[in-house]
């Protein structure tokens, strides 16, 4: 939400209208009007798009008999997976079972791709013969950091010691202007799903270190270069 | 002819004037705006030497009521962290006083590194006082976040991998003073071939040290802090 009214609000990317400066000095509310519905819309079909622009950008890095290993069920990890499939790559997927890690399985084998459910304490066993670590996002924050399901940071800290790359695909307005310094500077509401029940958190944090690429429909980027991304958006 | 110069020097000073107090005075508002939302009830903020810019934001943090202890740590030969230390305590905030020796000890007790720049390089580089490196890598090492709080103005186009580049050497006579009022070994430095004393100004410190910086427009990651300057968000 907050990246969406940042959007049509804010931003001055590319896309702006030569004649912004115009509305903005225009009097009546109408053309103002106009324009943010019509960044609105622009916005609405950027997301559509933006999953496919990804699987386009990602498929590559998934070549014949590699085992892919993926925390929960995402479903911008799932569109990447089936380009793969569709492009006739051979290769393996485990995923942890998280909460959803069953769908996500489902979803697999029911394209044709050999999928496996894994108990999350399993990671440190299959880590080995893992080729590289792929997960989607619920968030993206300032410095490249990850907000994923609660466990993928222990996934990404595993694949960091044995040398395993980590990928994420993330679709870019979940970017968020927020800079976590430790797990507790998550914020509340992105942590527990009710106000009441905090014992467990959703979510977790995992630090831009432990990441290797970031797929998104602004590009392959690295984990500084997010923060660029949002400081050419917004300062 | 005069009044154009006098009218020019009026110019001149009223554009210094604003400009510091823009670049200075109200950057170092708005950072320690941000820099005290990161303490929390509970922290022990470790800090390096005497720095106005640190020192008021946890002045500022103690006005807002907030619990935090404070860990100075200080090096010779200027011994600054003392009249840290006194400010500090004044403001009946807990210190303690550690010299860099003992860093490594106390780090695991501390939950934040707070440190200050004298400059922020173009390839992500912290230049701060000699000491602020070592902070950073203990930080690193015993996983605390290392905070960085810096002007927009001590953004700098130049790159530096390291302390040996470019320094300054500050008196060397004044690391003569020992803490008993002993004469120093190395007293007779000068008549000797083989002995000199190097008192460095400045230290580097790798963006991969540091978690997070703080300056006026945004909280950044070091190393993207370059990014800013050539957005041309630094307006001189």
């Amino acid at each position: 939400i907050d990246l969406f009214v940042r959007f049509i609000t804010l931003s001055r990317g590319q896309n702006a209208p030569s004649s912004e400066i115009d509305i903005l000095e225009c009097k009546g509310f109408d053309p103002v009007r106009k324009f943010l519905v019509d960044r609105g819309n622009l916005f609405m079909k950027r997301l559509k798009d933006s999953r496919r622009k990804i699987a386009q950008l990602a498929y590559p890095f998934i070549s014949d008999g590699v085992t892919v290993l993926t925390v929960n069920m995402s479903r911008v990890v799932l569109e990447i997976l089936m380009k793969a499939h569709e492009k006739a790559k051979k290769f393996k997927v485990l995923v942890t079972e998280s909460e959803e890690g069953p769908l996500m399985v489902k979803k697999l084998n029911d394209q044709g791709i050999q999928a496996t459910l894994i108990l999350d304490a399993s990671i440190g066993f299959v880590m080995e013969r893992v080729s590289f670590v792929l997960v989607g996002a619920v968030g993206v924050v300032e410095n490249g950091g990850l907000i994923n399901k609660l466990g993928t940071y222990p996934v990404a800290v595993m694949a960091r010691s044995l040398n395993k790359p980590f990928y994420v695909a993330v679709e870019s307005f979940k970017f968020y202007r927020n800079y976590p310094l430790s797990q507790l500077d998550l914020p509340n509401d992105a942590k527990y799903e009710n106000a009441e029940d905090t014992k467990h958190p959703e979510v977790d944090f995992t630090p831009p270190k432990y990441i290797n690429k970031l797929f998104t429909d602004l590009g392959v980027l690295t984990p500084s270069a997010v923060s660029d991304e949002l400081i050419k958006l917004y300062i | 002819y005069q009044r154009r110069v006098r009218g020019s020097y009026i110019a001149l000073h009223s554009q210094i004037h604003s400009s510091c107090f823009q670049n200075i005075y109200l950057a170092g508002k708005s950072i320690t705006e941000k820099a005290v939302n990161r303490i929390v009830n509970g922290d022990t903020i470790l800090i390096f030497k005497k720095s106005q810019l640190i020192l008021h934001i946890l002045l500022e943090a103690k006005a807002q009521n907030k619990e935090f202890k404070v860990v100075v740590v200080d090096s010779r030969p200027d011994l600054s962290g003392v009249s840290s230390c006194e400010r500090l305590t004044a403001a009946g905030i807990p210190c303690s006083y550690v010299y860099i020796n003992s860093s490594t000890y106390i780090m695991k007790k501390v939950t934040k590194v707070m440190l200050a720049a004298d400059a922020l390089l173009a390839n992500g580089y912290v230049l701060g006082p000699v000491g602020t490196a070592m902070m950073g890598l203990i930080a690193n090492t015993y996983n605390k976040p290392v905070i960085v709080c810096c002007e927009t103005y001590k953004f700098c186009e130049r790159v530096q991998t390291d302390s040996i580049l470019y320094n300054e050497l500050a008196d060397p006579d004044s690391m003569l003073k020992t803490l008993n009022a002993e004469e120093s070994p190395v007293a007779g430095w000068r008549e000797s071939p083989n002995t000199r004393l190097v008192n460095l100004v400045y230290d580097t410190t790798p963006p991969a040290l540091v978690s997070i910086v703080i300056t006026e427009i945004a909280e950044l990651p070091c190393s993207s802090a370059p990014v800013v300057l050539r957005r041309g968000a630094v307006k001189m």
